[in-house]
């Protein structure tokens, strides 16, 4: 069953000559416990997808439905508890509070949904260990890599048991090293069933899908299946012959 | 030459790039300059009227009063005394009627022709005469008396002959009762005993006159009447020097709130002319002069309205004669000068300090600076509602803005505290002039006056603390957009958002609000004290504890604007925006 | 080179010269090492394997010339060529495009999607091999290579899809 539903989604920005299609008639489902990336260049509109189906962002027009519920006509309100349950959200700049810790970081969007202060933090603390940072709870992010913000981010974006996690170039800021870092984390949760949408323009990070779909313009292109992938990597190597 | 030029430039121009910042700055820091000219002017001219009659009317340098003649014939003798007139005899009664109305007086028997001191100067009709009496002027304006109209002392129908100013009596109603002067004659057929004998004194040395007044039973000197001829006068001066304290205070903070509000840009910008090739100290003068230009201006405007508003705000009293617009002496113009330079310099100087020194990479780089960390309050946060928790963080995450609010907001609550433990005294006062000595309906120009003078500063205190609290609201919305898209975005609601922001700033309110009343009091105490009065006063307590509720609703007023406006900006642009 | 001389002949029988032309054209200056002989060996080579057939066509004032077609196994060979995923040198690949565009046998941005198919499921394996490495060995190192080289062809490909996006 698809968990993430999106049907002729549309955003336009503009008017008249003016008008921008950033998203153009988009048909999209991701299944429970999916990995999907949207790939393309830059300004392709990936970005505004993403934020669409977040609800960070209003369609213009369009179905969006989240677990069977439709979430392109809720109020802000609404949309912000939405988002504190079923949506976590991963960003580029990890857009971690810089004066709290790792931990307080993490607890927040808990204590934003109303949860008990004792609660939040066992939870964070839970978190902050499944992404492999206990030892790092104290730290404020300026002390940490960019792989531990990251990770960090990503600890916070699963506290509210999101239906799904939502991530926005994800390793945009990232070095190689710190990329595969954070590229293990999202191979553990999907190991763990959580279902993934990434949205990026680094194919070392799509290739890790178990779909990759193109946009261009503003519509899906192509896609291409990973899921049943996998071969002797000899040919690479270029040892055969 | 060329670095000046670019300095004038840069700083000109970031002028006009932020038009209404500077104009608030300006307005800032105008209200305190203004009021500051209008205290010195005042103050400066306070004494004027008093000299001015003293020397039109041949005043007596002490006056004494005795109930029997002889013991003043023998006191014209004593040592150090040049010359005397009278004593005149003087009787009070407490039935002197102009057409309905009943007040008590004193009536002061004298001869048609002046003596060699005390000459009152008739600026009305004419001098006593056979069934004619003349009021002194400021009794006369209470009672609204003019020449040729009826008067009734003590039974006896009389006719107003003229108004006079004297300086041998402090003017009504600084002294009570108010006086009429008759001939002897007129004196003797009201068939009242005589009260007591005036005699006015002239010395060798005037400046002697408060020894001479100590040593010597019943006289009083010049200068302590001229204290109480121009109490209205060193009243009004000194409620305009208390506000000018205070707004110069809030006036600081107003423009720091400006500087630091746009300090991220403007590092930024430092960052660039360092970049350029400017040295640190020449981009701590730009920032330095930008805003020591505005105070400039600020001075100008201060000075010229001051000036022109003196008058209206202080009038001396009606039983003296008028000296005009007091004029503006070119030391109260550097005192004025000086305060606006120093408001802003003192603003500015740390953040100009700070931005030179930054390195320059940094300065580029951009965020100005970083947000304070306080564990204990996020620990403690934790444990509040949503909207409150977000509000304290967004609070202790700029403390100096919090603090800066906190003064703002404290010092015109003080100010406010202290206008109504004024108002309350002055009701009390004014209840207490309904006796038989005080004209029934005339208004005490004494109280009038620094009634009016407390409400045009209390209104320009509240006005430049609205100002404040809608900078610092913006300041913080501004700054805090990342934070509270990102929370949005993590689930917390429009709603959750704006009251939080709005909590960030009734917190330093409440307290602002909260300490404000013992503060006011103490100013108000601290005043009295300065200005010699005795007893408690007569403090409204019990609207007090109205101030902190007043605060709270009024800065959730002022700040609901920009407040909802950060509220409701969409998330994703400003989380794009990074 | 085999294939790609097949690929050309495909729109049409030409001569040695012509062929030599074209491949110079879509080469630019990497054509410019590209000797007439190559061409002629690797005509002659593909008339001993029957996949082309010459014939000679007579001239006014010059000696005849050979003017070469595809045969039925030439035919297969080149559309095998074309459904060949194997991923090479950017050259070859180029070549492809141009001859299968130029022919008509293909659309290249249809073919540039396969090949981005393929080369990213090979970046699939690659990285499923990547994760559990352990950091820091002398396999991480040799995988993080592979990877570098998948990136850039997958963005050389992202290039190609807009180039022919652009001109059908």
């Amino acid at each position: 069953m698809a968990i993430l539903r999106a049907c002729g989604l549309r955003k336009e920005y503009g008017r008249g000559t003016g008008l921008v299609r950033a998203v153009d008639h988009v048909d999209l489902d991701v299944e429970a416990g999916e990995t999907v990336a949207i790939v393309g260049p830059s300004g392709c509109g990936k970005s505004t997808l993403l934020h669409l189906l977040g609800g960070l962002e209003r369609p213009t027009g369009g179905e969006l439905r989240l677990a069977d519920r439709r979430i392109d006509r809720m109020s802000e309100t609404e949309l912000a508890r939405l988002r504190r349950q079923a949506i976590g959200f991963v960003f580029q700049a990890f857009q971690l509070v810089d004066e709290l810790t790792a931990l307080e970081n993490v607890e927040l969007p808990a204590l934003l949904a109303g949860a008990g202060p004792r609660v939040a933090r066992r939870r964070a603390v839970e978190l902050l260990e499944r992404v492999g940072l206990a030892d790092r709870a104290a730290h404020l992010p300026a002390a940490l890599s960019g792989g531990q913000r990251q990770r960090v981010a990503v600890a916070r974006a699963l506290v509210g048991r999101p239906y799904v996690v939502l991530a926005d170039e994800p390793t945009g800021n990232l070095d190689s090293a710190a990329t595969t870092e954070v590229l293990r984390l999202f191979a553990a949760l999907r190991a763990d069933g959580q279902t993934l949408l990434l949205v990026t323009h680094e194919s070392r990070v799509a290739a890790t899908a178990d779909r990759v779909i193109t946009m261009r313009d503003g519509a899906l292109v192509g896609q291409t299946n990973l899921a049943g992938a996998g071969g002797g990597l000899g040919a690479f190597a270029g040892l055969e012959g | 030459m060329g670095v000046l030029t670019a300095v004038i430039r840069l700083a000109l121009r970031d002028l006009r790039r932020r038009r209404t910042e500077a104009l608030l700055l300006l307005i800032a820091i105008a209200a305190t300059t203004t009021t500051l000219t209008v205290g010195l002017t005042v103050g400066g001219a306070a004494d004027r009227p008093w000299d001015r009659t003293r020397a039109a009317t041949a005043a007596p340098d002490a006056v004494a009063t005795s109930a029997r003649s002889a013991d003043l014939t023998a006191l014209a003798n004593a040592p150090g005394v040049t010359g005397t007139a009278g004593p005149y005899p003087t009787v009070s009664v407490t039935d002197l009627r102009v057409r309905d109305v009943r007040v008590a007086a004193v009536v002061q028997g004298r001869d048609t022709a002046t003596g060699p001191v005390d000459r009152p100067v008739v600026t009305a009709g004419g001098w006593v005469r056979r069934g004619g009496v003349v009021v002194e002027r400021a009794f006369a304006h209470a009672l609204k008396a003019r020449p040729g109209d009826e008067i009734t002392i003590a039974g006896r129908r009389l006719r107003v002959a003229g108004v006079a100013i004297t300086a041998a009596r402090v003017p009504y109603p600084s002294s009570t009762p108010g006086l009429v002067w008759t001939t002897r004659a007129d004196l003797r057929l009201l068939g009242r005993p005589v009260t007591s004998h005036v005699m006015p004194i002239r010395l060798a040395d005037p400046s002697t006159a408060p020894a001479f007044a100590a040593a010597h039973r019943n006289v009083r000197s010049w200068q302590d009447m001229g204290a109480y001829a121009t109490a209205e006068l060193h009243l009004v001066n000194q409620a305009l020097l208390t506000g000018t304290w205070a707004l110069a205070l809030l006036a600081v903070a107003c423009v720091a709130v400006l500087v630091g509000g746009r300090l991220a840009d403007q590092i930024r910008r430092v960052g660039l002319l360092k970049a350029v090739g400017a040295t640190p100290r020449l981009v701590a003068v730009v920032l330095l002069a930008e805003h020591l230009l505005v105070a400039l201006a600020a001075a100008a405007v201060g000075l010229f309205a001051g000036w022109a508003a003196a008058p209206a705000l202080a009038r001396p009293s009606t039983g003296l004669l008028a000296t005009g617009r007091p004029d503006l002496t070119p030391g109260s113009a550097v005192i004025v000068v000086a305060v606006a330079l120093a408001v802003t310099g003192a603003a500015t100087l740390v953040p100009a300090v700070r931005g030179a020194r930054t390195s320059t990479v940094r300065a580029l780089a951009g965020p100005a600076r970083a947000p304070r960390r306080s564990p204990r309050l996020v620990a403690l946060s934790a444990r509040l509602p949503v909207p409150l928790l977000l509000g304290v963080r967004l609070a202790v995450r700029r403390p100096r803005r919090a603090v800066l609010a906190l003064v703002s907001l404290a010092i015109t609550g003080a100010m406010v505290v202290s206008a109504i433990a004024l108002n309350g005294d002055i009701t009390r006062k004014d209840a207490r002039t309904t006796g038989i000595m005080f004209v029934p309906g005339a208004p005490n120009p004494v109280t009038e006056q620094v009634d009016h003078v407390v409400f045009v500063i209390t209104f320009a205190l509240l006005a430049l603390a609205a100002v404040n609290a809608v900078l610092i609201a913006w300041a913080t919305s501004l700054d805090s957009r990342r934070p509270t898209a990102l929370a949005r975005a993590l689930g917390a609601t429009p709603g959750q958002v704006t009251a939080g922001l709005s909590a960030a700033q009734l917190f330093p309110a409440a307290l602002a609000g909260t300490l404000a009343i013992p503060l006011g009091l103490a100013v108000y105490a601290g005043a009295r004290a300065a200005g010699g009065a005795s007893g408690g006063g007569a403090i409204p307590y019990a609207w007090l504890p109205a101030v902190i509720p007043g605060t709270l609703v009024a800065v959730a007023l002022l700040t609901a604007l920009p407040v909802r406006m950060a509220g409701r900006r969409p998330v994703a642009e400003v989380l794009r925006a990074e | 080179m085999q294939d790609v001389v097949l690929a050309l002949l495909a729109k049409e029988p030409s001569h040695g010269y012509e062929l030599r032309a074209r491949l110079q054209e879509a080469l630019g200056p990497m054509g410019d090492a590209l000797n007439a002989g190559q061409v002629y060996v690797t005509l002659t080579r593909l008339e001993k394997a029957g996949l082309v057939t010459a014939e000679h066509v007579g001239q006014a004032h010059r000696p005849d010339r050979k003017v070469y077609a595809l045969t039925a196994d030439g035919r297969r060979r080149v559309d095998a060529w074309l459904a060949d995923l194997t991923w090479g040198k950017p050259s070859e690949f180029h070549l492809k495009l141009v001859a299968a565009a130029a022919a008509r046998l293909a659309d290249p941005v249809d073919l540039v999607e396969a090949q981005r198919r393929e080369l990213l499921r090979r970046l699939a394996d690659v990285q499923r091999a990547a994760l559990i490495e352990p950091d820091g060995s002398a396999a991480a190192l040799l995988i993080e290579g592979i990877t570098l080289r998948l990136e850039a062809d997958l963005r050389w490909l992202d290039a190609c899809a807009r180039h022919w996006d652009r001109k059908g």
